[in-house]
């Protein structure tokens, strides 16, 4: 299908799959080279901006994303705004206010979270590519549940300016495609130094130069508590890495189990400060009662508009960091952050790479989702939360399909700014591997 | 009584804390904004490294020792003029810590510490539905030192303060600059202290402290309770009234500024060198030069420059011509001198030259400083000054009480003063009246 035949199927395919919250309705190409998408909390003065969330109802930013104006300045064309979980709150997309992404695959189930639409305009749209953000496995895991390629680049490669934060110590832009070739390409489009986000610029230059991976490590705990189409489709993968000269060592990493409270500790104490700002005055959703006390004004405000997850996030994270248990919670979860990190780097030391399956399970069908607990959805995010909380780069291929045609996906992580083996992986797996394209009727 | 205070002095940076926006006054509400300062979604901090500068220039005028690695900390409160509900300011990594200050060169005031942070906007009430909202001064950097309670009296704080405002006016030059200076000021006369938020000015300092402690002392007389409270001043009635309830310092929910990282200063630090402060100038003169500290403080506090050419010339000449001229009419005729283009503190030196050297008798050197000084021609200097010496010898010789009563207590020259000034109206400084006064008040004892 041509980029001019995909403008025109936007609106209908939207509202099949429900993967924008807003989107290019003109039709016109114009002078642009290609076609992407942008999760909806990376700030375009083009479009709404909402994050998933009432409260940002109508926002319409002054600026770009350095994420978004890079790939605008190569010649791309940004042809809509991706659903996701309110502010990045959650794994199955389903924490919308605009909505709820279908899976390409099988529309009674998730594209997955947050950055669902983006996996879901990857997996529709010919050629595409999308702009995902990662807090704690917000790529990868949709990539997973859609078939795509996700990268999630280390944390500081690309500037997070123009995005609306959830954690800012965890949050990464990334980039999912189909086709690795994109990401190889664009990668490097959108990292670098910005002097608009001081974490951008310590990184060393990234240089893609085709060094391919000679041994990964698979974590023993990663294959436990996990669906068995999982762990077959997984373990016949590892056959066909071993058969691509890659040697596969089964290895410990015990600390991998306190990166899920250490992560949700963090994230929610910085979401709960990132929040405090949506007072309903300045922009985005404004109606309330103005003859309020400016406390009750902004209590009432909040109440009304923020989701329920949302709300359960401020909660936690207001909990985590108060006097009395933020040396329990927060300062506690600093110091577990540092010994993940002294973990992988240990694995680093005679392996490429930490091999382990994206997601325990594949997508499940909305049915299933809204009669999880909070805490069983969160625990979904086992295998992912890890490397974000890391900040080292990771990498979704997509390496198989259940009985019912759903894709089942692995993820790479390499070293902090070791994003070249992981391009490379891509490619070279895309070789071997035939990704499956959604059957997608207009 | 125990009296501590806070003080926040507006960094004179030429942009905002954290974003490119000038600090200088804004044409209209609202006009110095961009999304950073505003706190737009998406938007992002980045340190200007000129308010580490000043910080760590404060932080060694009061003495504090400067760790090697400073960061920021975000303090959650819900304020509409804080735009991210969050202020980027320092919590457990302040950039200075423990100092000192000797009130007075005697006294010791303890620093507990020195911060940095931004400034939120300002909140201006229409009506008692509405106020209005102005983010000019969001991001503008401040440093907050904040003393122990080592001040005694409401008089004493504002002493101190008066010298601190000095030393830092010094120390950042921002002796000519409208840069505000405000303070909360932290109170107890029993065991719980109050916090005055937000009060300008020494006189204010002095008043609003007097009013809260009296008041305190009559809820404890009553056998009442002090409960911990923020209290605002009323500049006008010159009382206190409480504000909201004081939310204890943890429930801001301090965590780390994720989006900024972690400073390594101890290079800058160590190549950042202050000017010695005025509190400490004083001191020195005085024991330098076996002169009283009173007068150290006097050529001090009306200006250093004129404190630098006392030392001058007290090296060329002696410390009896530095005192002699330069605390004599040097200082009366400092603030037309200061105001003068061109007029160089070389010409005076020369002048005082020449009377040491005995080419001019000391009528001379005083109509010649006069005259070099206010750019006022040398026999217009000598009339105005044989003017202003024959009122006063006039006055003398219709009042001879007054020298006698000189010799008890010097303030007795002061209704010859008080007549001269009456009599010539402006015709000439105070400090010319003074001298002249006291020279011609000495000359007949």
């Amino acid at each position: 299908m041509s980029d001019v035949q995909t403008l025109k199927d936007l609106k209908k395919l939207n509202e099949k799959y429900e993967m924008f919250n807003a989107f290019c309705e003109d039709g016109d190409l114009g002078d642009s080279k290609f076609l992407f998408s942008a999760k909806d909390n990376l700030t375009s003065s083009e479009y709404e901006t909402c994050a998933g969330s009432k409260i940002l109802g109508g926002y319409r930013p002054v600026f770009d994303a350095t994420s978004i104006a890079n790939l605008k300045q190569v010649g791309g064309k940004l042809v809509g705004k991706t659903n996701m979980d309110e502010f990045g709150f959650g794994t199955f997309s389903t924490n919308s206010a605009f909505g709820v992404p279908k899976n390409p695959f099988d529309r009674e189930r998730s594209c997955g979270g947050s950055s669902g639409g983006s996996a879901c305009a990857a997996a529709v749209l010919d050629d595409h590519l999308s702009i995902g953000v990662s807090t704690g496995g917000s790529i990868c895991c949709p990539a997973s549940f859609c078939g795509t390629y996700g990268i999630v680049p280390s944390y500081g490669r690309v500037s997070r300016y123009g995005l609306i934060d959830y954690g800012n110590s965890l949050d990464k832009i990334g980039l999912l495609s189909v086709d690795p070739a994109k990401l190889k390409e664009y990668l490097p489009v959108i990292a670098g130094k910005d002097p608009m986000d001081p974490t951008s610029c310590i990184q060393p230059e990234l240089k893609l130069t085709g060094r391919k991976m000679t041994s990964v490590a698979v974590p023993k705990e990663a294959i436990e508590g996990i669906s068995t189409d999982v762990k077959n489709t997984f373990l016949k993968a590892l056959e066909d890495l071993k058969s691509m000269g890659i040697e596969v060592d089964y290895v410990d990493m015990p600390e991998l189990k306190y990166a899920m409270p250490a992560y949700y500790v963090l994230a929610t104490s910085e979401a709960s400060t990132n929040l405090a700002r949506y007072v309903g005055m300045r922009y985005g959703q404004q109606e309330g009662d103005l003859t309020q006390k400016f406390d009750d004004y902004f209590t009432s405000f909040r109440s009304q508009y923020f989701g329920d997850e949302a709300k359960r996030r401020i909660l936690l994270g207001t909990y985590t960091r108060m006097e009395g248990f933020r040396d329990r919670y927060y300062a506690k979860a600093l110091q577990v952050r540092m010994v993940v990190i002294d973990a992988y780097k240990k694995m680093f030391a005679d392996h490429d790479a930490v091999l382990t399956p994206t997601m325990p399970f594949v997508s499940p069908k909305f049915s299933d989702i809204s009669s999880m607990s909070p805490v069983e959805s969160y625990k979904a995010d086992f295998l992912t939360v890890p490397a974000n909380l890391a900040g080292t780069p990771h990498l979704n291929c997509p390496c198989g399909y259940d009985g019912n045609g759903m894709p089942i996906g692995m993820q790479f992580v390499t070293d902090h700014w070791n994003e070249d083996q992981l391009v490379t992986m891509a490619m070279e797996w895309d070789k071997q591997f035939e990704v499956r394209k959604a059957e997608v009727k207009v | 009584m125990k009296i501590g205070l806070e003080i926040h002095v507006q960094l004179p940076t030429k942009s905002k804390m954290f974003c490119s926006c000038p600090t200088t006054d804004a044409p209209a509400p609202n006009t110095h904004v961009c999304p950073t300062c505003l706190g737009m979604p998406g938007s992002r901090p980045v340190l200007n490294k000129e308010v580490l500068v000043c910080g760590i220039k404060l932080a060694k005028m009061l003495g504090c020792s400067i760790a090697d690695t400073t960061w920021f900390s975000r303090k959650t409160y819900f304020y509409p003029d804080m735009c991210k509900s969050v202020q980027i300011t320092q919590y457990d990594h302040p950039i200075g810590v423990g100092g000192v200050i000797y009130l007075n060169g005697k006294k010791p005031i303890r620093i507990t510490r020195i911060h940095l942070e931004e400034d939120p906007g300002k909140t201006k009430r229409t009506s008692d539905m509405y106020a209005l909202v102005d983010y000019n001064r969001s991001g503008i950097p401040l440093a907050e030192i904040v003393t122990e309670p080592d001040l005694a009296t409401p008089a004493e704080a504002r002493e101190f303060l008066g010298q601190l405002i000095q030393d830092i006016k010094h120390t950042l030059d921002l002796e000519n600059s409208e840069r505000s200076i405000r303070c909360d000021c932290n109170i107890s006369v029993g065991k719980e202290r109050c916090e005055i938020k937000n009060v300008t000015g020494l006189k204010n300092v002095e008043t609003a402290l007097t009013y809260e402690m009296v008041r305190q002392i009559k809820v404890l007389k009553a056998g009442g309770k002090i409960e911990r409270a923020t209290m605002n001043f009323d500049e006008t009635r010159g009382i206190t009234y409480g504000a909201r309830k004081k939310e204890f310092e943890a429930d801001y929910g301090y965590i780390d500024e994720p989006d900024l990282g972690i400073y390594h200063i101890k290079e800058l630090a160590d190549s950042i060198t202050i000017k010695e402060a005025p509190a400490k100038m004083i001191l020195r003169m005085a024991d330098q030069y076996k002169i009283e500290q009173k007068m150290a403080k006097q050529l001090v506090s009306t200006s250093t420059d004129l404190a630098q050419f006392f030392e001058t010339v007290a090296k060329e000449y002696g410390t009896e011509n530095a005192v002699k001229w330069v605390a004599g009419p040097v200082t009366g005729n400092w603030k037309a001198f200061s105001a003068r283009d061109g007029a160089k503190t070389d010409d005076i030196l020369a002048v005082i030259g020449k009377f040491v050297k005995g080419k001019i008798t000391d009528t001379e050197c005083g109509i010649e400083i006069k005259s070099v000084m206010t750019g006022i021609d040398a026999s217009a200097a000598a009339q105005s000054s044989e003017g202003l010496d024959k009122l006063i010898n006039d006055y003398l010789d219709q009042n001879p009480g007054i020298v006698n009563d000189y010799k008890k207590s010097d303030k007795a020259a002061n209704r010859v003063i008080g007549y001269v000034m009456k009599q010539t109206g402006g015709q000439y400084t105070s400090a010319e009246i003074v001298e002249s006064t006291k020279k011609l008040i000495e000359a007949r004892l």
